[in-house]
């Protein structure tokens, strides 16, 4: 690994040492949303004893605890950005700014959701401050349409019958329908589905209420349902009479 | 129609239940009230079903390797860092 050349992607060259205020100071954020302190997953902490650990024994550490959740954040940061290219950027950041402030990280607890508040906020700040994709400045009013219409299709969206259907939709039109519905239900849905986090580690990953996140995963799982089945019925897999409420047949 | 006969009224309200109950955030007796509806209720059963079809479906979906390159771009900045900061 020594041998490899320092030409590292750069292209996300913004000014991104600004954007670590955010998360390095992750112990504050944890009380913001509910009373209990963090939710402290016991880990080999095995006496770390941070303050006197050299750079070297850190990077050792970091590489040794962090490096293991790089697919994971790549997935994540593959439903942030839209792009391979972009989401690689996003993790290469995230890891770069992760490493600065794991000075900070407190040993013991949830590393996982540590990183995930990093990369998210990576993914704010970078892609904020680009505008390239003006991140989602619409998505009221698209959330308003598609949330109307999830609301009018009967309350599954889906029946069990066609629950089958959904293992059949190739993995793109999964992607595809996940990256329909507006960020933030998509990020909420996604670190709660596949990641497995718990209401109060998505509150604090997002920084926003408990509250917040529980109606944007309602939200957010209605939608998805609806676009899911959007694509089952496009595929064939199931009629569109059956998807319909008993007003629209 | 199952045996819910106020589906619709408090359907949403009893998805958001079963939601709940999937995301391991139910009190210890909201979690027996579920699972004994659940037992009895055909609609929140197949309602229950699917939405785990469909945490399945996005999880396996959704489930992406880093590039090798990547990884080795990652590590390549942090021993470059090393030497920066001395």
């Amino acid at each position: 690994m020594q041998t490899l050349s320092p030409t590292a992607p750069l292209k996300l060259s913004l000014s991104i040492d600004s954007t670590v205020m955010n998360i390095s100071e992750p112990e504050q954020t944890a009380t913001s949303a509910d009373t209990e302190p963090d939710v402290t997953t016991v880990t080999d902490v095995a006496d770390v004893d941070v303050a006197n650990e050299s750079a070297e024994e850190r990077r050792v550490r970091f590489e040794r605890d962090a490096m293991v959740y790089v697919d994971q954040l790549y997935s994540a940061a593959m439903r942030m950005a839209r792009n391979p290219s972009d989401a690689e950027d996003l993790v290469q950041e995230a890891y770069t700014k992760a490493f600065s402030a794991f000075h900070q990280y407190k040993p013991g607890t949830n590393l996982k959701a540590w990183l995930y508040r990093i990369l998210t906020n990576t993914y704010i700040n970078l892609y904020r401050k680009r505008q390239r994709e003006p991140l989602q400045s619409n998505a009221d009013s698209v959330e308003d349409w598609q949330l109307a219409r999830a609301e009018s299709h009967t309350s599954s969206g889906l029946r069990s019958a066609e629950a089958d259907a959904l293992d059949h939709l190739p993995d793109s039109d999964v992607k595809s329908a996940l990256q329909a519905i507006p960020e933030e239900f998509r990020l909420a849905v996604y670190f709660a589905d596949v990641e497995g986090f718990a209401y109060k580690e998505i509150s604090e990953i997002m920084n926003t209420p408990i509250g917040t996140v529980m109606s944007r995963l309602h939200r957010g799982r209605k939608l998805l349902r609806d676009m899911l089945a959007d694509y089952a019925v496009d595929r064939g897999y199931i009629k569109e009479a059956d998807h319909m409420t008993e007003t629209e047949k | 129609m199952g045996d819910c006969q106020s589906l619709g009224d408090c359907d949403d309200q009893r998805i958001g239940r079963i939601y709940e109950y999937l995301d391991g955030a139910l009190s210890r007796e909201d979690l027996g009230e579920i699972k004994a509806h659940l037992d009895g209720c055909t609609d929140c059963a197949s309602e229950y079903d699917l939405e785990c079809v469909i945490r399945s479906v996005v999880k396996r979906s959704c489930k992406e390797a880093a590039p090798d390159t990547l990884k080795a771009a990652i590590l390549s900045r942090l021993h470059e860092g090393r030497s920066a900061a001395v």
